[in-house]
């Protein structure tokens, strides 16, 4: 017959001051099976584990109930003492009597004691029909999949592959590097972007555990932590990136413009290109939606000049497929289109532009060979007027929250205007100036003492034409007065948003996501960079904005963690799983339809009686099975049962009150 | 409503900062001197918005302001300042500027300020020193407010606060000199 051994647990007062713990005890003794029980004032505390661990020898008991908080807090630690005794972990029932009965019930203790009470019996009449159970060990397939090739898929890639753990990294572009290929130079230092990218991408490419699939997107993942398989689509780049030696020929001669998004559409590229010069990899992409070729049959240029004949119009979007083990999601950000500013005429002055075009204006591979020009005439602009938070902050027309960002990035473009065009004056409208960060503080005041960028605190109002020059009226809320700067080129900081994309990608992979369209990490202190499912992995802005120096923090964060899951060959799992009496099964397989995690596959046994015939049973991928129960409940034949969580089990439980 | 953009250069600016020794772009409008300034409640600009001023190159303002003429340059304000600016140079850049350019608040308390400026110069250029008694005397006449403050003479008188006469010091010619030698300069400059 059972021994079942009961551990009730104040809690503190937690638990004490709603419940009476003594009457739960006097409670339990009653029941036949309890050969011992009692109550303690932290059950999780080192005594009370220590009270189990000798119950378990003196009274011979077979299986332990602890009535404390849920099994989500101290399950595990539970489950350790009882291995400690020599006794099988998955012998423990928790009672959960804080959280479903004292904290929910604290104007009631005589019922809540009540409740308590039955919880304990029902976690009593379970645990008589627990079995013992062991671990299960699933094989890991050491190999981290990376979506998105900026700066935070590359350091995490990097990072992993440098422990020799092979990296699958997939860009949606033709080319790695992301937004921070477009920056001048980056703040507070002012390093060149380029200068400290393009050798992480160049090694990206060269390193021996990457493979860098570039111009694709992934399309589908299934499995679960250890053993996901992504489907991933090549996009069709008309261009044997095998046999094509980057030479550059082909573009050169195509001759077919089209507005270049790398440079914000500020000058033109070919309808075959690559995005920039240092393009990793270095090989061209034909744009389907603008190639002569494509399109009406005629032109191939390209092909005529292409030594090594790569160019190939008959090439066809392909999809291959990977075996991966752990997910890192680096799908970078967007930003925020102003067009809902009507009052400053975004879409009417052509000399409002966006931060990104200014940045793309002076950076030395820029299309206005690094000095900021207004679109409108060309002339280089003396009186810049740079407005902070459009679309941040701001609820009637963009969003709620601060890009964390634009900040710092204004404060270096006042700075650069300055390196640029030494006798232009910078006008800065804001409502804060957010610079917590290594150097940042310090870097506003260079931007402000230095370079003598005037900072003016409040939002602008409007902005109005006046001859060829651009009128910007605001409040200089410092001294209470309207100010109106006559400005010659304005440059609005739009806000950072997330990709529009997102909440598909989140849906594919199963993750969540927030109501903007971020990713959401599974805690926001504790777990920042992982995802509620094992084995996805978020760095960078997909998560919420961030600078540089968190994105490539959160991506090595990443890497860090991928490393931990993929330390040893196999990973250890619950043995909570079903397992299905082919004896009992028809073969109805309603089963593998309500299945979420695809474990449930079909095979063939004989009928039996010595019958040569055969018929179709469900069988359980127990690598695969992450113990839900949706396929118990569907089995007709009652066929299916789940260890831990047997009908005996809960019938048990449902008779005992 | 204030315009900017139209001057080529912040004049105000520079020459306070040259004049002042002290760099105004430092300031960045935490509030600290206003609340610590034990005159900030009576000025048209408070030490803050004086700063901020300078930094738009609203000279007409400034220089028509009381601000600078209210300051008592007791420093508690550049004592207190994170950015260590010495905002009373910089009232007092502003003063000078207000002077030689002949911005002049009409005000009654700023033309009694004024006076009293010329007049306790004048005592240190006569005695070397300040002469208490009669700066009092020249105040009362100059501002037609003979009466003035008159009922704490006495108290102050007997406890010897004022004395009768003035003790000239040893070094009043040097002094006087001094005098001289200042205006020669400043008409240079000029």
């Amino acid at each position: 017959m059972a021994r079942v051994g009961v551990f009730v647990c104040f809690c503190g007062a937690n638990i004490a001051d709603y419940v009476d713990v003594p009457m739960v005890v006097e409670e339990t003794k009653k029941i036949r099976e309890v050969k011992f029980a009692i109550e303690y004032k932290y059950m999780c505390s080192d005594p009370g584990q220590q009270l189990i661990r000798e119950a378990i020898v003196q009274h011979r008991l077979t299986s332990i109930v602890v009535a404390a908080c849920s099994p989500r807090m101290h399950e595990k630690t539970f489950r350790k003492a009882l291995s400690d005794a020599g006794m099988n972990p998955y012998l423990l029932e928790v009672a959960n009597i804080r959280e479903h009965s004292s904290w929910v019930h604290q104007k009631d203790k005589k019922a809540a004691t009540e409740k308590a009470a039955d919880l304990v019996r029902m976690a009593v009449a379970k645990s008589i029909a627990n079995e013992q159970l062991f671990e299960i060990s699933v094989p890991v397939t050491k190999r981290a999949l990376v979506i998105g090739g900026g700066i935070a898929g590359i350091q995490a890639a990097l990072d992993i592959a440098d422990a020799r753990i092979p990296v699958v990294l997939v860009e949606k572009s033709p080319s790695i590097g992301g937004k921070m290929a477009q920056l001048d130079e980056t703040f507070p230092t002012l390093d060149c972007s380029q200068c400290i990218l393009t050798p992480k991408m160049v090694d990206v490419a060269s390193h021996p555990y990457i493979e860098l699939i570039p111009y694709s997107e992934v399309i589908e993942l299934e499995g679960f932590v250890g053993n996901y398989k992504a489907r991933i689509k090549k996009k069709a780049s008309y261009v044997n990136f095998a046999t094509c030696t980057g030479c550059g020929a082909c573009w050169q001669k195509c001759p077919v413009k089209v507005p270049n998004e790398y440079n914000m559409g500020i000058d033109k590229r070919k309808a075959i290109y690559t995005p920039f010069p240092q393009a990793v990899p270095n090989k061209p992409v034909i744009d389907a939606a603008y190639c002569t070729m494509l399109l009406k049959g005629k032109c191939g240029i390209c092909a005529k000049v292409c030594q090594v004949g790569a160019i190939d119009f008959k090439m066809q979007e392909e999809i291959i497929e990977r075996e991966i083990g752990a997910v890192v999601v680096a799908t970078g950000y967007d930003l925020w289109d102003p067009k809902p500013y009507e009052e400053y005429g975004v879409g009417r002055f052509k000399d409002i532009i966006t931060s990104l075009e200014f940045e793309r204006m002076v950076s030395a591979n820029g299309p206005t060979n690094g000095l900021p020009v207004r679109p409108s005439d060309g002339k280089i602009p003396k009186n810049v007027v740079f407005i902070k938070c459009i679309g941040s902050r701001d609820e009637a027309k963009g969003i709620e929250y601060c890009s964390k960002i634009c900040c710092m990035y204004t404060t270096k473009h006042t700075i650069l205007l300055h390196h640029k065009v030494h006798d232009s004056h910078a006008y800065v409208f804001y409502m804060d100036i957010r610079a917590a960060g290594k150097g940042y503080e310090e870097f506003v005041k260079k931007a402000q003492v230095d370079t003598a960028a005037t900072y003016l605190r409040g939002r602008v109002s409007k902005i109005y034409k006046k001859e060829d020059k651009l009128i910007v009226r605001g409040e200089d809320s410092q001294i209470g007065q309207v100010v109106e700067v006559v400005a010659d080129l304005v440059v609005l900081a739009t806000a950072v948003i997330p990709p529009k994309d997102n909440p598909e990608l989140a849906r594919m992979l199963g993750i969540s996501y927030d109501k903007y369209g971020y990713l959401s990490e599974a805690h926001p202190k504790l777990r920042p960079v992982e995802t509620a499912k094992a084995g996805i992995f978020l760095a960078g802005c997909t998560q919420a904005p961030k600078d540089i120096p968190d994105t490539v923090a959160q991506a090595s964060a990443c890497a860090a963690k991928v490393c931990g899951l993929f330390a040893g060959d196999t990973m250890k799992k619950d043995p909570m799983i079903s397992t299905v009496n082919t004896e009992f099964c028809s073969g109805c397989q309603n089963c593998v339809q309500v299945c979420p995690y695809g474990a449930i596959v079909t095979e063939e046994v004989p009928m039996g009686h010595g019958s040569k015939e055969m018929r179709t049973v469900a069988r359980i991928n127990e690598g695969v099975c992450q113990g839900c129960g949706s396929c118990v409940a569907v089995c007709r034949s009652m066929a299916i049962s789940l260890a831990g969580f047997t009908d005996h089990q809960i019938i048990n439980e449902i008779v005992s009150i | 409503m204030i315009t900017l953009g139209l001057e080529e250069k912040n004049e105000i600016l520079s020459e306070v900062n040259r004049r002042s020794g002290a760099n105004v772009l430092e300031c960045y409008q935490c509030g600290k001197c206003v609340s610590t300034c034990p005159v900030s409640n009576y000025m048209d600009y408070p030490p803050r918005e004086t700063m901020q001023m300078i930094k738009l190159g609203l000279k007409n303002e400034l220089l028509m302001a009381n601000s600078s003429w209210f300051c008592l340059t007791c420093s508690a304000c550049s004592g207190r300042c994170p950015r260590e600016i010495d905002i009373p140079a910089v009232m007092e850049a502003i003063r000078h500027i207000a002077i030689e350019e002949n911005y002049i608040n009409d005000s009654k308390k700023v033309k009694e300020i004024r006076k009293f400026h010329e007049i306790f110069l004048d005592m240190v250029k006569r005695y070397g020193r300040n002469y208490e008694l009669r700066m009092m005397a020249e105040f009362n006449i100059r501002t037609r407010n003979l009466f003035k403050d008159m009922h704490l003479a006495p108290k102050a008188l007997l406890k010897g606060k004022i004395p009768l006469g003035v003790k000239p010091m040893k070094s009043a010619k040097a002094i006087q000199r001094m005098y001289k030698l200042a205006e020669k300069l400043d008409k240079k400059h000029l």
